[in-house]
Order: C-alpha cells, then sequence, then structure tokens
C-alpha cells in the first residue's frame, strides 16, 4: 500500500460535512442517523406499550396528532403498522447503521493503522443508500392505506395484494431492498479493508476483538443481505408487475407460487442477520472486558474461532422460525440439532469473557457497566432460546409474548447495550470530549433494571400463552385475566423509554460542552489511541508499526503502568 | 460488439428480462387439482325430511371429479387479487337523503347553513339539494369523504365485502351467510323496516354491535371513520338502485313500544301461544308437541305435522343473490343457533318488529298487536337462555318429537 | 505467562469445593422453586390432552437447568466484581488464557455443558416428537377428523357427521365453534383461503400453520371434558387478535347426541345448488 501518501483535506462545508468520503465523518452521519432512527422506532415503542396497557385510551401528547381521525387512541390498522415499522426501523435504520455504520467506519481504519477504508467513494454512497432508504421508508407512512402493516416478517400472503393493498408494503419492501444495497456496500468495504489495509505487524493474530467481530457481521451481511433483496424483488414484483412467485392456487386466486418460499427466502438472511446485530456487540464487549478488567481477553484465538463458528453455522439454523409451518420431520429435527449446536459457540464465548474478568483489576467505568451487561441480558436471552429450539415446546411458544421477550434480550437489549458501551468508550476519540462518568451509570441502572422486568415479564405472559401482535388482549377473558402482565411491562418500559433521555442529553451535552479528552483517557492499548482525540482528517502522521497484540494489560514485567500500546514491544522481564 | 451499442442492449435486454413474467403470469390457467381445496362434485337433492344423510354419488367421495359449475374453480369473481386497487374516488354521489324531516330538523339546528327558498331549504355546503322533479332531498357525498371512506373500506370491510362492495372478498367464499353485498341494497338486521332503507345511525349502531355467531364482529374503527366508511357504501347502490333510486325511502329503526310485560312467566306463556298461533314455524321450529300445537291453534287434535315441525325449514325464496344465484337461508332454531342481533328482549323484539330483509322474515310491526309482539320476543329469549348449550337440551327437543 | 492460583491443591481444597458445590445448587433451586410460583399463578390451564404433559415435563426440565446456569453465571460475574474491584495496590493476573490446559478445560466444559443442556432436551424432545408429534395417525378407526378453513377472521370447522363421511349433505360446518369427543384423537387438516393463519389450542399445547394452497396436518387427543380457547397465532390482518374459536369437548353420550342434532340440522341446511357454499377437500394424509 503506498503508505506515506497523505490527501490533502478536503474542503467547503458540502465536501467537508455532508458528502464526505472521509471515514470519520462517514461514521458519524451513521450516528446520528441510527440515533434519531432509534427515537423514532422508541417513540413507537412506547405507543404499542401504551396501547396494550391501555386498550383504547387516546395516546397522550401524540395521539391527536398521528390519529386525527379518531379520539387519539392507536386504532388497529394503526397498531399493526406500529409493531412493523418498530421492528424495521429498530433493526434497519437505527442498530444497523450505529453499530455496523457508526463502529464499523470509524474503528476500523483507525484500529488496523489505514488512513481510510479502501473504498471511500463506495463508503459514503453506503451511507447516502441508507439516507434513501431511509426516506422511501419515512414516506410510506402518508401514502394512502399507511405503511406497511404485515409485521417486519412481512410474510406473503399478508404482504401481497392480497392482505394488503395499496403502495405501503410495496415502498416498505423498496426500502428494505435499499437499506441491505447499502449493508452489502458496507460489507464489501470493510472485509477488504480489514484484508488490505493492515498496519505493517497487524498480524491476524493482533487484530482487536472488535475488528474481528465486524469482519464476520461483514461477511454475513455480503453474503446474505442479496437473498433478502431477491426476497423483495419477489415481493415487488407479485405486487406490482402480476407475478406469483408468493402466490399459491387456492380456492379464489391462481398461482403457482409458494407462500413458505418467502419464508425461507426471509429467514435464510433473517437468521444471520440477528448475528450481523451481535457480532459487533460480541467484538466490542471482548475488547472492553480485557481494557477494564485491566487484563487480557481470555482465549482470544478460541474467541475468534467460536464467533467463526457462529458465523459459519448461523446459515444453517433458520429453520427454528418456521418449525410451526408443516415442515417434514426430518428438516424439523435437522434444524434443531443445529440450532443447539449453535448454542456452544455462544457458551464459549461466554466462558471467556467470565473468564477475562476472574481476577482481573475491575475498572468499573461506564463501558465497563455496559459490557458487563451485555453478558447480563445475552445469558437471560440466550439460555431461554433452548425453549426456542426444542421443536417440543416451541410449538407452545411461538408467536407468543416468549418468542418476543427472547428476541428483544439477545438482539435489541444486548446489541443495544453494546452500542452503548461502544459509545461511551469511543465518544472521546469520536468528539474530543468525554461523555460525563456519573450520567452514563445512572443511564445503566436506569436502563438494565426496567428491561429486564419488560421483557421478563414477556416471559410470563408468553408462558402463559398470550399470543404476540395482538391488537387488544382484553377480548379473550383468558387473557383478560393476565392483563396485569401488559400494566407491568408497559410502566416498566415507559420507565426505560424514560431512561433514554438520560443517554441523549448526556450525549448532546458532552458533544458540545463536554471535558476535553486527552489522546488516550481509558489507558488502552488499541491503535486509535496514539492518535489525537478526535484525529485529523489523515488518522496517523506515519502510519504505525505493529508488534504486540491489542491486550497486553497487566504484564508482570510493566512497572509503572498496566498497559501497553499495540507499537510497543513488551519490556525485557 | 462496440461499446456504445453495449449499455443499450444491456438494458433492452433486462427490460425483456423484466417483461417475461409479466407476460407469463397475466393468462396463467388455474392448475387443475393441483392443490387443495378443491370443490366436491355436484350433491344430490336435499331430501325433505333430515332423518338419514343423503349420500353423494361415490365419484364425489373420491374427491376427483371436475366440478359440474363453474363458480368454486379458481377462475372466480377475484381470480387473482388486483395489482392495482383505486383509492381515490375525484366525482362525488348523490344518494337519497333521510327525507324532508331529516333536513328541516337540521335546518333548526344549524341555521346558518340553511335558507328557505319558497317551500324548501337550500342547504349553503351543498350536502342537500331539493330536486323538483322527483320532490325529495338529495344528499352529496363529496369526492374528498367518499376518498377516505373508500381507502378505509378496503383496509377494514374488503377482505369479507369485497373490494367492489359486491360481497365477494377474498375471504367471502363459501361462507354461509355469506357476507353483505353493498350493491343490492338489501339489509338484514339493521331492524329497519324492509321496505325502507337503513339510516346512517342503524348502520353505525350495527357495526357497533356486530353479528353474534358470525364473522362480523364488534370492529374496533373510530366514529369518524366509519361515519365516512357509510357513507361510501351509500355510494355503492348502483344507478337507478338502491340510495341512488328517488324512490326509495330511508328510515329508522323501527318504532319500539315499551314492554308491556311485567311478569317474565306470564311473557313466556303467552309468547309460546302467539308464536306458534303466527305459524312461526312454519320456517322456525315448533316448541310445543303437535297435540299442544293443535291446542294453541284451535284446530282438530288429531291434525298431524310433517317430520320437521321441531326442525327449521329451508328457504329458498330469498331475494339475495350471491354471484347470481339466490342463497337459500335456514331459519334458526333458537335452542341451537346464535341469533344474529337478538342479545335480550328488546333486540328481539326490533329484530321480529322489522323484519330480515330480503330473507323471508316479514316485518311483523302491524301485522300483530305490539303485545304479542313482546311476548314472543320473551319466549324466543326464554327459549335459547334455557336450552342452547345446556345439556338438557336433547331430552327437551326429544320429548317434543316423541310419537303421541 | 499464566499466573495460575498459588496455593493449596485441589486435593487439599475438596470440603471447600464440596460445600461451595452444595450452595451452588442449594441457590440454583431458588429460582426454578420461583418460576413454580409464577407458574401456578400465571402458567397455562393444566394440559387438557393426552399427551400435553410431555410438553410441559420438557418445559420444566428446561427451566430448571437453565436456572442452574443463569445462577453459575450470575456468580461467576458477581465474584470478580466483588472480589477484583481496582484497588490501590491490586493488580490483575496476567492471563492469556491459551495454555493446552485452559484449552483442555474449555472443551471439557463445552462438552459438559452440551450434553447436559441441550442433549438431555434433544433425546427427551426427539422421543417426544416420532411418538407423537410426528406420529398422526391415520383416518378410520378411533379417529375424529377435522377440516380446518382459516379465513381472515374467523375459523370454519368441517367434520363429518353422523354418517362418519366427509363430502356428504350432513356434514357439519361451524364458525369459530368446534365440538370434539372425549378420549378420542382427533387430526386436522389446516388450510387457509387468504392469508396464512395459525390454529393455536393453548390448552391442548397445539399449534400449527394454516396456509392458503397447502395442508398441514395436526392432531391431538382431547383427554378432559371442558371449554377450551382456540387462538390465531400468526399475524393476519387487522382483526388478527379477534380471531378466536371454541373448542368443546364433550363425553362420548354427549357428543353423539350433539353429533345427531347437527348432523339433522346440517341436512336441513344443505342446499344441493348452492354448490359454491360446499367446500371440502380430499384428506390429506401428510406425514410429516
Amino acid at each position: 500500500m503506498s503508505g506515506d501518501h497523505i490527501h490533502a483535506e478536503p474542503t467547503g462545508f458540502l465536501r467537508k460535512h455532508v458528502f464526505s468520503v472521509d471515514h470519520k465523518v462517514i461514521a458519524k452521519q451513521f450516528m446520528w442517523f441510527g440515533l434519531v432512527w432509534l427515537l423514532i422506532g422508541g417513540v413507537m415503542a412506547m405507543m404499542i406499550r401504551w396501547q396494550l396497557a391501555n386498550p383504547g385510551t387516546p395516546v397522550p401528547l401524540l395521539g391527536k396528532l398521528l390519529y386525527p381521525r379518531g379520539d387519539g387512541s392507536v386504532p388497529p390498522d394503526g397498531y399493526n403498522t406500529l409493531f412493523t415499522m418498530h421492528g424495521t426501523i429498530m433493526i434497519f435504520l437505527g442498530l444497523t447503521p450505529l453499530l455496523i455504520g457508526c463502529f464499523g467506519n470509524f474503528c476500523i481504519p483507525l484500529m488496523i493503522g489505514a488512513r481510510d477504508m479502501i473504498f471511500p467513494l463506495l463508503n459514503m454512497l453506503s451511507f447516502w443508500t441508507v439516507v434513501l432508504g431511509g426516506l422511501v421508508g419515512f414516506y410510506s407512512l402518508f401514502v394512502p392505506l399507511g405503511a406497511a402493516e404485515g409485521g417486519w416478517t412481512a410474510y406473503p400472503t399478508l404482504s401481497g395484494n392480497i392482505g394488503t393493498p395499496g403502495s405501503g408494503e410495496t415502498l416498505w419492501a423498496i426500502a428494505v431492498f435499499l437499506i441491505g444495497a447499502s449493508s452489502i456496500m458496507g460489507g464489501i468495504n470493510y472485509i477488504t479493508t480489514i484484508v488490505r489495509l493492515r498496519a505493517p505487524g497487524m498480524t491476524w493474530g493482533r487484530l482487536p476483538l472488535t475488528i474481528w467481530g465486524l469482519f464476520f457481521t461483514a461477511i454475513l451481511n455480503v453474503l446474505f443481505l442479496p437473498v433478502i433483496g431477491s426476497a423483495m424483488i419477489l415481493m415487488v414484483l407479485d405486487r406490482s408487475f402480476g407475478t406469483s412467485f408468493y402466490v399459491p392456487a387456492t380456492l379464489n386466486q391462481t398461482g403457482g407460487g409458494d407462500p413458505i418460499l418467502y419464508q425461507h427466502l426471509f429467514w435464510i438472511f433473517g437468521h444471520p442477520e440477528v448475528y450481523i446485530l451481535i457480532l459487533p456487540a460480541w467484538g466490542i464487549i471482548s475488547d472492553l472486558l480485557s481494557f477494564f478488567a485491566r487484563k487480557p481477553a481470555f482465549a482470544y484465538r478460541v474467541t475468534v474461532g467460536a464467533m467463526a463458528a457462529v458465523t459459519i453455522l448461523s446459515a444453517v439454523v433458520y429453520g427454528h422460525h418456521m418449525f410451526t409451518t408443516g415442515m417434514t420431520a426430518m428438516l424439523g429435527e435437522s434444524f434443531m440439532l443445529l440450532t443447539m449446536i449453535i448454542s456452544v459457540p455462544g457458551e464459549i464465548l461466554f466462558f471467556n469473557w467470565l473468564h477475562t474478568l476472574w481476577r482481573g483489576n475491575l475498572r468499573f467505568t461506564t463501558p465497563m457497566l455496559f459490557s458487563m451487561g451485555v453478558i447480563f441480558v445475552f445469558g437471560l436471552g440466550g439460555l431461554t432460546g433452548i425453549y426456542l429450539a426444542t421443536i417440543g415446546t416451541d410449538i407452545y411458544l411461538h408467536d407468543t409474548y416468549f418468542v418476543v421477550g427472547h428476541f428483544h434480550l439477545t438482539m435489541a437489549a444486548s446489541s443495544l447495550f453494546g452500542a452503548f458501551a461502544g459509545t461511551y468508550f469511543w465518544f472521546p476519540k469520536l468528539f474530543g470530549r468525554m461523555m460525563s462518568e456519573k450520567l452514563g451509570k445512572l443511564h445503566f441502572w436506569t436502563t438494565i433494571i426496567p428491561l429486564t422486568i419488560v421483557f421478563c415479564t414477556m416471559f410470563i405472559s408468553g408462558y402463559a400463552g398470550m399470543p404476540r401482535r395482538y391488537y387488544n388482549h382484553t377480548d379473550l377473558p383468558f387473557l383478560r385475566s393476565i392483563q396485569h402482565l401488559n400494566v407491568i411491562t408497559s410502566v416498566a418500559a415507559f420507565f426505560l423509554g424514560g431512561a433514554q433521555l438520560i443517554f441523549a442529553f448526556n450525549f448532546i451535552r458532552s458533544r458540545w460542552w463536554g471535558a476535553k479528552a486527552g489522546v488516550n483517557p481509558w489507558q488502552v492499548g488499541t491503535l486509535e489511541w496514539t492518535t489525537p482525540s478526535p484525529p485529523p482528517h489523515h488518522n496517523f502522521d506515519t502510519i504505525p508499526t505493529v508488534v504486540t497484540g491489542p491486550h497486553e494489560y497487566s504484564h508482570p514485567a510493566l512497572k509503572d503502568r498496566d498497559w501497553l500500546p499495540q507499537t510497543e514491544n513488551l519490556p525485557v522481564a | 460488439m462496440k461499446p456504445r451499442l453495449l449499455r443499450p442492449a444491456s438494458a433492452l435486454l433486462l427490460l425483456a428480462g423484466l417483461a417475461a413474467p409479466l407476460l407469463a403470469g397475466g393468462g396463467q390457467d388455474p392448475p387443475h387439482g393441483a392443490a387443495p381445496p378443491a370443490a366436491p362434485a355436484q350433491p344430490a337433492p336435499q331430501a325433505g325430511v333430515p332423518a338419514h344423510a343423503e349420500s353423494l354419488s361415490s365419484a364425489a367421495t373420491e374427491g376427483g371429479e371436475e366440478p359440474a359449475h363453474g363458480a368454486a374453480a379458481p377462475a372466480g369473481p377475484h381470480a387473482r387479487a388486483p395489482l392495482h386497487v383505486p383509492l381515490r374516488i375525484t366525482e362525488p354521489a348523490r344518494v337519497v337523503s333521510p327525507g324532508e324531516e331529516y333536513v328541516d330538523s337540521l335546518a333548526g339546528k344549524q341555521p346558518g347553513r340553511f335558507r328557505k327558498d319558497g317551500e324548501h331549504w337550500v342547504d349553503n355546503t351543498g350536502e342537500f339539494a331539493w330536486d323538483e322533479d322527483e320532490e325529495i332531498y338529495w344528499q352529496t357525498i363529496s369526492a374528498d369523504q367518499l376518498t377516505r371512506g373508500r381507502q378505509d373500506f378496503v383496509q377494514f370491510c374488503s377482505s369479507c365485502h369485497g373490494l367492489e362492495g359486491d360481497g365477494y372478498g377474498r375471504s367471502a367464499q363459501h361462507l354461509r351467510p355469506p357476507p353483505r353485498s353493498f350493491q343490492q341494497s338489501t339489509f338484514k338486521f339493521t331492524k329497519v323496516p324492509s321496505d325502507k332503507l337503513p339510516n346512517d345511525d342503524a348502520i353505525i349502531t350495527l357495526v357497533r354491535h356486530g353479528l353474534d355467531g358470525t364473522p362480523m364482529y364488534k370492529w374496533a374503527v373510530s366514529e369518524e371513520r366509519l361515519h365516512d366508511i357509510v357513507q361510501y357504501i351509500k355510494s355503492l347502490s348502483p344507478e337507478g338502485s338502491g340510495w341512488r333510486d328517488p324512490t326509495n325511502e330511508i328510515g329508522a329503526v323501527v318504532e319500539t313500544a315499551p314492554d308491556p310485560w311485567t311478569d317474565e312467566s306470564a311473557a313466556i306463556a303467552a309468547g309460546e301461544a302467539a308464536y306458534h298461533r303466527n305459524q312461526c314455524y312454519g320456517c322456525h321450529p315448533a316448541y310445543v308437541t303437535a297435540p299442544r300445537l293443535n291446542e294453541i291453534r284451535g284446530v282438530d287434535p288429531t291434525t298431524a305435522y310433517g317430520a320437521d315441525l321441531t326442525y327449521p325449514k329451508l328457504k329458498k325464496d330469498s331475494s339475495y343473490e350471491v354471484l347470481g344465484y339466490k342463497v337459500a337461508i335456514l331459519p334458526p332454531d333458537f335452542t341451537w343457533q346464535t341469533m344474529r342481533y337478538s342479545a335480550d328482549a328488546r333486540e328481539t323484539y326490533q329484530t321480529i318488529a322489522s323484519g330480515i330483509g330480503g330473507a323471508g322474515m316479514p316485518t311483523w310491526k302491524g301485522a300483530m298487536p305490539d303485545k304479542d309482539l313482546w311476548a314472543i320476543a320473551h319466549y324466543v329469549r326464554h327459549l335459547t337462555d334455557t336450552w342452547k348449550d345446556k345439556p338438557g337440551r336433547a331430552a327437551f327437543m326429544a320429548g317434543l318429537r316423541k310419537a303421541p | 505467562m499464566n499466573a495460575r492460583p498459588s496455593g493449596r491443591s485441589l486435593r487439599a481444597r475438596r470440603p471447600a469445593w464440596l460445600a461451595s458445590l452444595a450452595a451452588l445448587l442449594a441457590l440454583a433451586c431458588a429460582p426454578a422453586l420461583s418460576a413454580q410460583v409464577v407458574a401456578d399463578r400465571w402458567g397455562p390451564n393444566p394440559p387438557a390432552s393426552a399427551e400435553g404433559h410431555r410438553v410441559d415435563t420438557l418445559f420444566w426440565l428446561i427451566t430448571t437447568m437453565i436456572s442452574a446456569s443463569f445462577v453459575i453465571v450470575l456468580l461467576l460475574l458477581l465474584i470478580p466484581v466483588l472480589r477484583d474491584r481496582a484497588r490501590p495496590g491490586h493488580r490483575a493476573s496476567y492471563d492469556h488464557g491459551s495454555s493446552l490446559h485452559d484449552k483442555r478445560f474449555t472443551a471439557i466444559v463445552s462438552v459438559i455443558v452440551f450434553i447436559v443442556l441441550d442433549a438431555s432436551v434433544l433425546y427427551i424432545t426427539m422421543r417426544d416428537l416420532r411418538e407423537v408429534v410426528w406420529n398422526i395417525p391415520r383416518p378410520g378407526g378411533n379417529t375424529y377428523q377435522v377440516e380446518v378453513l382459516a379465513q381472515q377472521w374467523a375459523w370454519n370447522f368441517r367434520v363429518p357427521g353422523p354418517d362418519g363421511r366427509f363430502g356428504t349433505s350432513d356434514d357439519i360446518v361451524t364458525i369459530n365453534a368446534l365440538t370434539l369427543p372425549v378420549d378420542r384423537p382427533a387430526v386436522f387438516n389446516l388450510a387457509s383461503k387468504d392469508v396464512i393463519h395459525s390454529f393455536y389450542v393453548p390448552d391442548m399445547r397445539v399449534k400449527r400453520d394454516a396456509n392458503p394452497g397447502a395442508i398441514n396436518q395436526v392432531w391431538f387427543q382431547p383427554a378432559v371434558t371442558g371449554n377450551y380457547d382456540i387462538l390465531c397465532a400468526e399475524l393476519c390482518g387487522y382483526a388478527h387478535y379477534q380471531m378466536h374459536g371454541t373448542l368443546a369437548v364433550l363425553p362420548q353420550a354427549e357428543f353423539e347426541a350433539w353429533q345427531q342434532e347437527a348432523g339433522a340440522l346440517a341436512l336441513a341446511a344443505w342446499d344441493g345448488n348452492d354448490s359454491e357454499a360446499n367446500w371440502a377437500w380430499e384428506w390429506k394424509e401428510n406425514t410429516p
């Protein structure tokens, strides 16, 4: 690589801040984009919880504004739109841009010792494509008959013309396609950058685990987003061009297709998608636990191997979402066995994390709290996955609130905690200022306690048999008798939502008025902490030469400090 | 190929590739017997006496025969959900208004809106207008309101009632009783006497109440949206019929006299007598033994009746059509089937009094005294409350059917 | 370089180990016991089908095991929090965990965890699947067949009338109300008119999707008379929450009386010319 050729910094507002090809600017663009959509998706969640706890009651503040043709309560069609868009927004427009778009873009070049991504223009395109996708999705809220209502899973024939006339669902499919295209672009960029632009001495064995997590995520993105892209194309063709990919021949319609085809296509992407969302978080906390325990990451190679195993296996477990569709015994049992097997690398990761903490020298900073929080919530969520992997119990629990609790703990809470940990950790490097530790710790505790209440109560509701995606649980006597569980969940959810305002306040205040950060406030050895906070446009004055791994903490030979930058050798003992 | 031609050529190829499924998908023949469910063959005619099952030809039970009729094959009215559903209406609709009295009272309540022109009112908003020739007020439903109503109708109602309100939605096939077609302008349970069209309130109340025992539930749709949906439904009448027929009148829920009965058991006894005296058993079951029936009717005690006396009789004289076929109705057996809109004596009175449009249940208001109507209402509710889904019903009916 | 904790050998610390293990097991019972409390208060009704208890047994097995696992994880998380806080003079142990001993330990723990948590569950559920779930009774004999046609937003049920045959004029068609005889296996053919629905009877511990264009089979044997709920468990439109039916399980004699009367009324309602009203299909036996 032509190492030391430094490009001049761009001038002009548009080139510097809007259409920038600088990975750090694009990372911030992704970050703001993701945070705004997380807010929108979060407000939708609050509205869902309001309707479930107080069916038919006008939503405070927003009700009359959003549902003017009524008393301001969420109508049943509006409710279906809420949970559809909540899921779509949180996954595609919130977590993906934040966790993968922001941290991938920011951390990869800096941590591997490069000046930028290998395809900077593609990088910029990937951001603007996701903006376009977001705009299409946002626009779909305002078309006649409203936005998509078929769930984020959008099974046909409900999501076909039979179940959902109008253009909302078509626009939704187009938006998902665009967002997928953006992630594919990002994935190509990340993989190639990590393979080709590592600084001299940055061997695969010296890569921070954050990079490994992002690397595997990028591989999954590149492999499986095209699958959902094709699923969306087929849906648009069915809806708008008269094809019959998902339209079966039944009593009252012609067609030669199969709605189950969509389910296969969707979940071949959908299951790797949950690993796409969790692998960056796993990578980040694998590093942060080591950094803040002041101890090497336990069994680095085994951790990488576990992440690789999960990546490889993720494609062959997807059928556990489809146990009730009527699949054959052999297929069902195979998926069940493979799903059990994929839990083993996950367990190994746990083992390594706990062992990293064991006999460490623990610094309970906010990033550390959130990293340990991931262990807690992913432990809860992951263990409850066993019920859902087992066909016998899954048949009872499928499409109940048990599943909702499970995937929110594993996918939403764990990824979000990873994102929070990363945000608090890299904020100084991104913006040159420190976030408030006090507010950060307050944010952590006011988040994790209500969160646990919300989703563990859902386990109880689901076990009682409460189905998901119901507008109102007070129709049926047996659901009416457990309605108080909904109230508990909702009240805790309102606290959870309110707690995020602490984060928002902390973030915005620190961004412009926070205490100035030094070069390496956390005393950590990875390469990004050798540059100024924030780094200059060219990242490194000279490309560093790496000589040690990223987790050299508390080596006995280190006398006056307990950390070692990757560019320095261990002192001779 | 020259580079300059490469791009247009690939564009053309791509277009051809996209067009191919369009051309292929449009003209597909329905697969024959490929995927269940498929309709059974034409069954044998029904026996009059429900004593034993009529079996069909053996070919039918094998299930492989080609249906002898066209309707159940996939090439029905909605062989394919349309690619584009029209959701905007640009023309307003002119429908029959609730009448002079209604407009007069409206003018009283909103004086600024109306001014008198001779004998009749002129509406400044243009919604109501007097027609000299027909001598009625027309109501104009604006295109905007129709558009809103249309969109909500498609959202909430079209899966059963059809995208054009013809009662043949994608979920309507095989449903008996069938979902209402709004193009026929006959309503069964609005409690408005059958010779009149229901007013807005009657329809709204029906949607709010639902029809028990059918997939027409109590729908959670807001007042404003429901009001717009009702206006849209009115506009679905074909030209010259229903709400577009100036000779049709709009009526309200049948005048409900107060319940004269204070003693429930007296009401029930009188009801039993009135029910059987008025020959309700001509369609519905009789709920007394044959001797008792003769006693009530005051006829020769040896008069015999058919074996179907205590069963409902299928009525084929409804005027309501589904796909061109006049659907037969089985009048309910009150001890077995769920009455649609008769949860208490008052609602039952209203249903009997107003009749059930297009279904062979006449408007009984005026045909018998109100006291009798109320008595029958009490009696029918008594039958349902005492025997429906109760373990003693079988013995009760067996007792009625025992040969003397 | 590994810094192994120094001190007494494992053998010498055996009493401490045993005591800790005992304490851990006792602690692990706590969540399982509280789970019992939860189940009593909020759990589903006892299973009303002959084989439904298998689901509950599996449920309890998994609950016990994961409760114990979670307690262990929490302890392993809490001990460093309490013991290894950063403080002056305290230093972390430098251990990459890459020694052969560590790798062996990881492998052994993983295998044990898999055998305890997963393999046991796999064995039991495979047995249940083969004996019950995949083992759908054939038509004929004691089997009671039901055709279910789901639609937006109701359940259409069709059962053979007193003549015991499908496709005859005494077939009993009901909307949202199903009546079954007790102690006879009931086999269902599930299909849909429009979108995907899912036939869910919580009290019988049964759920299967009703797809348009294909027929799924499911079965259970009602074992307790009574009334039960049938719910839709696949999003099917805005009224998905209103789509529920009732299942009435009757004793044999009452069921026969019901069947006679329902069949008679079905005959009375039969209109031979209204072929569009009559739905039935060739019974599909797709053994999974």
